[in-house]
């Protein structure tokens, strides 16, 4: 249950400090440190071997961390916290055998669950994602999606109050996609913080309050979704009779398309720390004539790539 | 612990919900009962028959004699046997029947004759004998004369008997007694004794050296009677010397000391033995194949973040100790049941068997070797599987490990048929993972205590060392994917739990 006091409001569910992850000579995670604040929804993105998998076992005591330090809940990682979290790891899979709403019951029991409540909760869990008539079938008889879902409510079962998601979105179709946002808002809603791994920006983009951004093991990127863009230099496309490379904030402008009437089309890079807002009262203010403008906020894929890119060229 | 609880509850579900287990649990007590009753219900009956043409009149009647005397020799030695079983000796202590060894010795087998064989004898013990103990079953006759065809009964020519016999003795034959394998013609010449004038056996093949004896002996006798009347010994003193036996008194070891005993006795601890290696092959399979779908599906991650891996190697082995022993549970339950319900062979030997187990730390050693037993297999299964990604993977660690188990105690089996304390098993009691199968085989015909004691903490100390290596390799091995080679999983087995 989250605690009421503001002061708790802003203490972290889940803290790396300089957390170093080695598999023999070779460091998947380097000397992360960053904090989740309770409540919202955390993105943890990073593309293919970024340390995302390795930095959740972590979390869940699965792995130990070579060097620094985690907590978890206020604790340090223990399966004594089970019982306050929720896990969907990246590779999926169930025992074909079980009956589903054995397999969501079992997985609440491991998570301290008594009989009951793991049953009560399993049944709404497995009514909500559209599974109710399936609750006697074997896994193993199940579609892929209906599987995941089945596994999304063993994650669930237990109402964590941190859920920690593995690539959650990897094998849905677009359908099961949108129940599986609505599952994670939903949690997010019901006092849950969700921590999600990715590397497909689109959910990130929809789901998450704050992220963190790795390539290669290290930290590359933490703060807010409207930080993020910020962090990349916003695109401007405008309509002038002039090259308002002359104007003072824009440090670089292309002419996209010329028209008969002497219109142009320009796209316009800013200088970095000035606002596009800003360039637009100067254009008043000077009489800079003006037929459209037109502000394009970076993508997170945008910022992603230009991360991780760059960090790529860096560790090259 | 509740987490090993948990998991053992759902491996037991598990491996109760295969159609392999339901296979194996009834498979065993069927096929032991349909052994034991095709063995005596359809053994071929060891009954035969021969053919006796005497020209000289001089070997028929004595031969028949002797065979009926040595008929009812067989029947007082059974008699006793039966008399000593439902403890009727104190109806007659002085009666024939009521000493075991008695059919052993010529007067008392005299005595038991003429006092009216077995059907004046079970007159006299019919009231006394209790109502669970079934009828007395007189034995069967093995040799039964058979007559032959007319033409061939008068042959002078023993070429001519022979050539006609023979194609007799290919086949059962129709005989008073029912169909039996035709299995000695026995022609006696008329002129037997003269020089040159031998006896002529014909055999079916399976020389039925029991009877042929007879035959030989008997002839023998009549031979030397002959000479010793030639040199002037009355018939009737001849006779006398020709049935002189030389005065024994036998004594056989009371119940309890002799080796059909221990050989009784054993029959629970080595057939547990047997079912030990079934049942932990088998079960440990499935238990193998389940934790392999674990990890090649990467199921484990999901258990692994709710409870401890070694919660979840503990829990699996509780399960599978709960599958072994609720399928000996059945499985005595069938021999009780069997025991008590029917009164034939089965039901008598199971409980000789029983009844013979009489000191109660021998029901606690069995319980506890076959227990560790199952444990030691199991956590070896349990052990590969944590390194093996693929049912092939595992085939390739088994073949070998099994081998070297298996080996042993093939050599350690077939030893110890001739003598359960055979060198091979004494040296194998030693060695811990073949000491539960070596202990239960050496069970029933005597273990010192020293020896019990001693395998006992042996076989502790090995399956405390095996759950921490198992440990170990589990912590270590189940997240990993791909085969380790033999240098990783030295390393796994040395690395203490980080
Ligand atoms: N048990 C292990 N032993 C050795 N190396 C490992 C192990 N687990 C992970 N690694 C390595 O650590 C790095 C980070 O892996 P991780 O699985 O954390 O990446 P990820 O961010 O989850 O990537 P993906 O998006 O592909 O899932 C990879 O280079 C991987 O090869
Ligand atoms: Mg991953």
């Amino acid at each position: 249950m989250p605690a009421e006091g503001g002061d708790n409001l802003n203490r972290a569910i889940l803290s790396f400090e300089s957390v170093t992850k080695r598999f023999g000579d070779f460091t998947a995670v380097h000397e992360l440190s960053f904090a989740v604040q309770e409540g919202g929804v955390f993105g943890f993105l990073g593309g293919n071997g970024a340390g995302k998998t390795t930095s959740l076992r972590m979390a869940l005591d699965i792995l130990r961390p070579s060097e620094g330090r985690i907590e978890v809940l206020g604790r340090i990682p223990s399966r004594e916290n089970a019982a306050e979290i929720g896990f969907l790891p990246e590779e999926r899979g169930l025992y074909r055998n079980m009956k589903v709403l054995d397999t969501v019951v079992y997985f609440g029991r491991l998570k301290g669950m008594e009989p009951g409540a793991a049953r009560k909760s399993a049944l709404e869990l497995l009514e909500r994602f559209g599974l109710a008539d399936r609750t006697k079938s074997p896994v193993g008889k199940l579609s892929k999606g209906m599987a995941q879902k089945v596994q999304l409510a063993t994650a669930l079962v237990n109402s964590p109050r941190l859920l920690l998601l593995d690539e959650p979105f990897s094998g849905l179709d677009p359908v099961n996609q949108t129940i599986l946002e609505d599952a994670i808002t939903d949690a997010a809603r019901n006092a849950s913080t969700v921590v999600f791994s990715t590397h497909v920006m689109q959910h990130a983009e929809r789901l998450c309050d704050r992220l963190l951004l790795l390539a290669q093991g290290r930290k590359v990127f933490d703060g807010t979704k409207d930080e993020a863009r910020a962090a990349l230099p916003s695109r401007l496309t405008l309509t002038s009779r002039l090259d308002p490379a002359s104007l003072p904030s824009v440090s670089e402008a292309r002419l996209v398309w010329s028209h008969d009437d002497g219109w142009a089309e320009y796209q316009v890079e800013l200088r970095p720390g000035s606002e596009p807002g800003e360039l637009l009262e100067t254009c008043t203010q000077q009489g800079f004539a003006l037929r459209s403008f037109d502000i394009t906020r970076p993508t997170l894929h945008e910022v992603f790539i230009h991360f991780v890119g760059a960090e790529q060229e860096i560790v090259r | 612990m509740r987490d090993v609880l948990l998991v053992a509850l759902r491996e037991f579900r598990q491996i109760v919900a295969t159609r392999g287990f339901w296979v194996m649990l009834l498979i065993v007590p069927l096929a032991i009962g349909v052994s034991v009753l095709v063995s005596s219900r359809f053994a071929p009956s060891p009954s035969v028959a021969y053919v006796l043409v005497d020209e000289s009149g001089r070997l028929e009647s004595r031969l028949e004699q002797r065979l009926e005397r040595d008929y009812q020799r067989q029947v007082l030695r059974e008699l006793a046997t039966y008399v000593e079983r439902w403890q009727l000796g104190a109806v007659d202590p002085a009666a024939p029947w009521a000493q075991r060894g008695s059919w052993l010795v010529e007067p008392e087998l005299s005595r038991f004759v003429d006092q009216g064989g077995a059907e004046a004898a079970l007159q006299r013990l019919r009231p006394s004998i209790p109502a669970e103990a079934p009828e007395f079953e007189l034995p069967e006759r093995l040799y039964h004369r058979f007559s032959p065809p007319a033409e061939l009964a008068t042959t002078e020519d023993p070429e001519a008997f022979g050539e006609a016999i023979t194609p007799l003795m290919k086949e059962e034959i129709e005989t008073a007694s029912g169909k039996m394998p035709l299995a000695l013609a026995i022609y006696i010449p008329e002129n037997f004794g003269a020089s040159a004038a031998a006896a002529r056996v014909w055999t079916n093949g399976r020389f039925n050296s029991g009877l042929l004896n007879v035959v030989q002996d008997e002839l023998t006798k009549e031979l030397q009677l002959g000479v010793l009347q030639a040199s002037g010994v009355g018939s009737e003193t001849a006779t006398q010397v020709q049935s002189l036996a030389a005065p024994i008194i036998i004594t056989e070891p009371a119940a309890g000391e002799e080796r059909g005993f221990f050989a009784t006795r054993s029959v629970i601890p080595v057939a547990l033995m047997y079912l030990l290696m079934i049942t932990a092959i088998t079960t440990g399979s499935m238990m193998l194949q389940g934790l392999i779908e674990e990890r090649s599906n990467k199921l484990l991650e999901s258990v692994l973040a709710c409870i401890h891996p070694s919660a979840l190697m503990n829990g699996k082995l509780l399960g599978l100790g709960g599958v072994g022993l609720g399928i000996i549970l059945v499985w005595a339950g069938c021999a009780v049941a069997a025991a008590l319900s029917s009164s034939g062979a089965i039901a008598d030997a199971l409980r000789m068997s029983i009844e013979a187990l009489d000191q109660p730390w021998m029901w606690g050693a069995m319980i506890f070797y076959f227990l560790a037993g199952y444990l030691i297999l199991s956590t070896i299964f349990l052990g590969i599987g944590a390194l093996s990604d693929s049912m092939q993977d595992a085939q390739s660690y088994l073949g070998p490990v099994l081998l070297i188990f298996m080996l042993p105690l093939i050599v350690m089996m077939q030893a110890s048929l001739r003598d359960p304390n055979s060198t091979v098993t004494q040296v194998l009691s030693w060695i811990p993972i073949y000491t539960p199968f070596a202990m239960l085989t050496r069970l029933g015909s005597g273990v010192s205590l020293a020896e019990l004691i001693g395998t006992t903490v042996l076989v502790v100390l090995f399956i405390a060392a095996q759950l921490i290596v198992l440990g170990r390799l589990f912590q270590a091995s189940v997240l990993n994917a791909g085969k380790p080679s033999l240098r990783d999983i030295i390393a796994m087995m040395k690395a203490r739990a980080t």
